[in-house]
């Protein structure tokens, strides 16, 4: 038990860390913002490792963060394998290309108001629909390696993304509009310069709910069929085996991936809509 | 060893107050594979012995092990080897009965393949299912001498999802099937048996233990737990060997039973047909030699064995005995 | 009403895509089974045999039509093999997972709001914790909830569902809550109003658009969550393990005829959510 209240008397004095770092000037630094979260980050595994600990928790239930990180540590070579099966092969190609797709489509449509005004409602309405249902189907459909794990994340990334970029096209302001019409811009240079530029908070915004989904989606399908690598396989497999350390590892490298996908469409964003007023701090 | 108590213990807890309730975990969803169980329940064997059985039908991702570990269940059924790599694992699982006798699994293959005999599964693709039930498939390959990380020589593995359709679309050479189950979608999906090879692993002589019930090591010490056993392993066997005689009123006993409403009666009475012939002959007593040459096929399983020293205490006669006894 | 026929148009040539596909992908079965038995096949006779195979690739709408059809009022809706009775299962799940989804939520929120030291702790963490696939989560709530004595299934599917659907109200209540500018508040202080007048009075009405914006969002992904959550959780009842049954009895239509049933509780709960949005905001006089 004691492990337990070390474990307890750690979490409290590093939240009071942390109560005090938000409180002192140094939490409006970058580095606070950083050192804060990561403060907290490390108190929620120590806590972790001390319920394991102490109340003696079976490792095929819950494994300890250490045990994992053990785990971590010996399996490199087939993290890596499985990372570049589902992520590079299966996540990031299919989100490149329901995004693409969902970009060139929403531009096809642009210049017809009529098919807009179809498409749009039926868009919405499958953007919100259990898109993961389609994940056997399209496994059956296109095999078993990541070209069906790509299909289902291409799908699952396809209508909220033309959902965004349609809102986002439409967001320009009449007078601006009116201005480059004055200017005698043609309709392509007024895609380019104002329409494209004043859509990309609304596809910033489409591209960061797709990176969750496309991460989702390829773990997803691997579990309907997949060859003997990859991260939605070694989940399932490793929890038939008790090889609990082994999923949380899976885990842990599908977080770090999520969130450093997360991170990179929130650092372009940044980057090209510098303009607009959330990304004034 | 302080783990296992806790485990031990959490199960002791959630099995409750009344000591004659009993959960019993499956290793996958209800169907005829099942059917002994929901006999003796429908049928009254298990009230008779003042039994409360709950049956608690599994799914893709629910491993017995896992659950009987977290006390989710008081008894499961399971596979062997995936039960003594569970033990392997630290997780001390008793068989207390094999309803059983036989091994239902085999490799189903397309004739067009060319795939005459095992060795002709070089450089082929073969469906294989996971969660535990890959040991068989590794330990025979591993007799065969094939590799099965897709080098040249060896077999391109595929984890094969919940269906036959690998092998319908052609993505793989050969599937792995169950002669109660899968082989019937291939051939419901239009492919005659004439157009089908199929290697059984009975026949290959790489057979293992399927379905037996396990319980935990150290709850079979208590007398009381013993006690409550037996009387479920007298009702179940009873459920099994009705089961046998009355298929086709088992199989409608399964379909009853099936919450999803999406089995049907064709599936299941032929199931129950080709279950009935696996259980024939078991009285749920394991045939210790049987269990034998199931550890001696999964410690031959070449670089990467699925258990690494022949376990000890695995199985136990104690339940059947008493239970089979008058 | 100007949308009744766009809509309509591109529903039209959703089928029509659907029809042609449907021939495309069944054919190639038939060609199959007539060469293993030896035969020539014309596409005369190849069409129509894609239209009613019993396991097609991809069965044509009018096959599903009548699969969902014969779901959802070929029996009484408490039989097992109503979809009508399915989708109640999964909608309660949805439910359960969507009402804890927005205590979280809005709890957080308000603590995050509130405590600087939450919002900076706390809400990268958020994020992340939206970047874990939750399948591969799924198992161990399932074992974790057991363990507390927890049998139902019901409670780890709620659990798996709130765990996508309380991100969009966190993210929605953060922002509504510090929608109201810096003059708001500073009269509020010159009324007197203490920190819990304010929160009442002023930050909490001000969330209300933003709150109910992000209902709809949370209601479709605690939906997602439910099915996902019946998948693997024991296939035992509800849309999510008709699928995955559909699936491994090699039996489409039935996968389907779920994914359709799945796509209508999808649109009434949206639907549902809408109304309840529009009655509130006349209520409070926002105007529509």
């Amino acid at each position: 038990m004691t492990a337990l209240w070390i474990a307890i008397g750690i979490w409290l004095a590093a939240w009071a860390l942390n109560v005090w770092l938000s409180a002192s000037p140094i939490s409006q630094t970058r580095l606070g913002k950083l050192l804060v979260p990561l403060v907290f980050g490390a108190t929620v595994l120590v806590l972790w490792e001390g319920l394991v600990r102490g109340l003696g928790i079976a490792p095929v239930i819950l494994p300890a963060p250490s045990a994992i990180a053990a785990k971590i540590a010996v399996s490199l070579p087939i993290l890596w394998q499985d990372f570049a099966q589902t992520i590079l092969k299966g996540a990031i190609p299919g989100f490149l290309i329901g995004a693409g797709a969902a970009f060139l489509v929403a531009i096809a449509i642009d210049r017809s108001p009529f098919l807009q005004r179809g498409l749009l409602p039926i868009g919405n309405f499958v953007a919100a629909l259990p898109i993961v249902g389609l994940a056997p189907i399209l496994v059956m459909w296109f095999g078993f390696d990541w070209q069906s794990k790509a299909a289902v994340v291409v799908v699952m990334v396809f209508f909220p993304m033309l959902v965004n970029i349609v809102a986002g096209l439409q967001a320009s302001e009449r007078m601006q509009r009116d201005l480059m019409a004055t200017w005698g811009a043609s309709y392509v240079q007024t895609l380019i310069k104002l329409r494209l530029p004043a859509a990309m908070p609304f596809v910033f915004n489409g591209l960061k709910i797709a990176s969750t989904l496309a991460l989702i989606g390829a773990i997803v399908a691997e579990f309907f069929g997949s060859p003997v690598y990859g991260m939605g396989f070694r989940i399932s497999t490793e929890v038939g085996r008790l090889g609990l350390d082994m999923v949380w590892a899976e885990i842990a490298v599908a977080a770090l991936a999520g969130s450093a996908l997360y991170g990179l469409v929130a650092l372009i964003e940044r980057w090209v809509t510098f303009w607009h007023p959330s990304q004034r701090h | 060893m302080k783990r296992l108590l806790t485990a031990a213990f959490l199960a002791a807890m959630a099995s409750g107050a009344s000591a004659e309730d009993v959960k019993l975990q499956l290793k996958w969803v209800t169907q005829a594979q099942f059917a002994g169980y929901y006999v003796a329940k429908d049928k009254g064997f298990y009230e008779e012995e003042g039994l409360n059985v709950t049956i608690l039908p599994g799914g893709p991702d629910i491993a017995p092990t896992q659950v009987i570990a977290g006390g989710g269940a008081d008894v499961i059924v399971e596979w062997m080897p995936a039960a003594l790599a569970a033990r392997e694992k630290g997780l001390p699982l008793v068989n207390i009965a094999q309803p059983f006798a036989k091994s239902g699994m085999m490799l189903t293959c397309l004739k067009e393949t060319g795939i005459k005999e095992p060795k002709d599964f070089a450089d082929k693709t073969l469906g294989v299912w996971f969660f535990g039930n890959e040991y068989p498939f590794l330990s025979w390959m591993a007799t065969l001498g094939l590799k099965t990380d897709g080098s040249p020589g060896g077999v391109t593995v595929l984890k094969q999802g919940f269906n036959v359709d690998p092998l319908l679309q052609k993505q793989a050479a050969c599937i792995s099937t169950m002669t109660y189950n899968e082989y019937w979608q291939v051939i419901d999906a239009g492919i005659k048996p004439e157009d089908l090879v199929t290697f059984k692993y009975e026949d290959q002589g790489v057979a293992t233990l399927e379905d037996g019930l396990y319980v935990l090591e150290d709850r079979l010490a208590d007398p009381a737990f013993q006690e409550t056993m037996v009387k479920f392993v007298r009702a179940s066997m009873k459920g099994w060997k009705y089961a046998e005689a009355n298929p086709d009123e088992a199989a409608m006993i399964v379909l009853d039973n099936d919450q999803t409403g999406a089995q049907t009666e064709t599936h299941q009475k032929r199931m129950m047909g080709e279950i009935a012939k696996l259980t024939a002959g078991s009285n749920g007593a394991l045939d210790v030699a049987a269990a034998e040459q199931t550890v001696a096929t999964l410690l031959a399983g070449g670089s990467d064995p699925v258990i690494t020293k022949a376990p000890e205490g695995a199985w136990t006669s104690v339940i059947t005995d008493k239970a089979l006894a008058n | 009403m100007n949308r009744v026929l766009p809509v309509l148009t591109v529903l039209t040539g959703i089928v029509v895509i659907w029809y042609a596909a449907a021939v495309w992908m069944n054919a190639a079965w038939v060609f199959d089974q007539a060469q293993r038995a030896g035969q020539e096949v014309t596409w005369a006779e190849v069409i129509p045999q894609t239209m009613d195979q019993p396991r097609p690739l991809l069965p044509p709408p009018h096959q599903v039509g009548a699969e969902l059809w014969k779901g959802l009022f070929g029996q009484a809706v408490t039989s097992k093999r109503s979809l009508v009775y399915h989708g109640i299962v999964t909608l309660k799940g949805t439910m359960m997972g969507f009402g804890l989804g927005i205590v979280v939520g809005v709890l957080l929120a308000m603590a995050i709001v509130r405590f600087r030291v939450m919002d900076l702790s706390v809400m990268p963490w958020a994020i992340i914790s939206q970047t874990v696939p939750i399948v591969a989560l799924a198992p161990m709530i399932i074992t974790v909830s057991s363990q507390l004595g927890l049998s139902g299934r019901d409670v780890p599917k709620a659990v798996i569902a709130a765990y996508l659907s309380f991100f969009p109200v966190l993210v929605s209540m953060v922002k509504g809550l510090r929608s109201p500018d810096q003059m708001q508040l500073d009269l509020l202080k010159t009324y007197g109003a203490g920190e819990a007048a304010t929160f009442l009075k002023l930050r909490l009405p001000a969330s209300m658009p933003y709150f109910f914006a992000s209902l709809k969002v949370a209601v479709a992904a605690s939906l997602v969550g439910t099915i996902v959550g019946e998948l693997p959780t024991g296939a035992i009842e509800g849309l999510g393990a008709r699928m995955l049954i559909g699936s491994q009895f090699g039996e489409p239509l039935i996968m389907w005829a779920a994914l359709f049933a799945a796509a209508i509780l999808a649109g009434l709960l949206i639907l549902t959510v809408g109304l309840v949005e529009r009655v509130a905001r006349r209520r409070m006089g926002v105007p529509a």
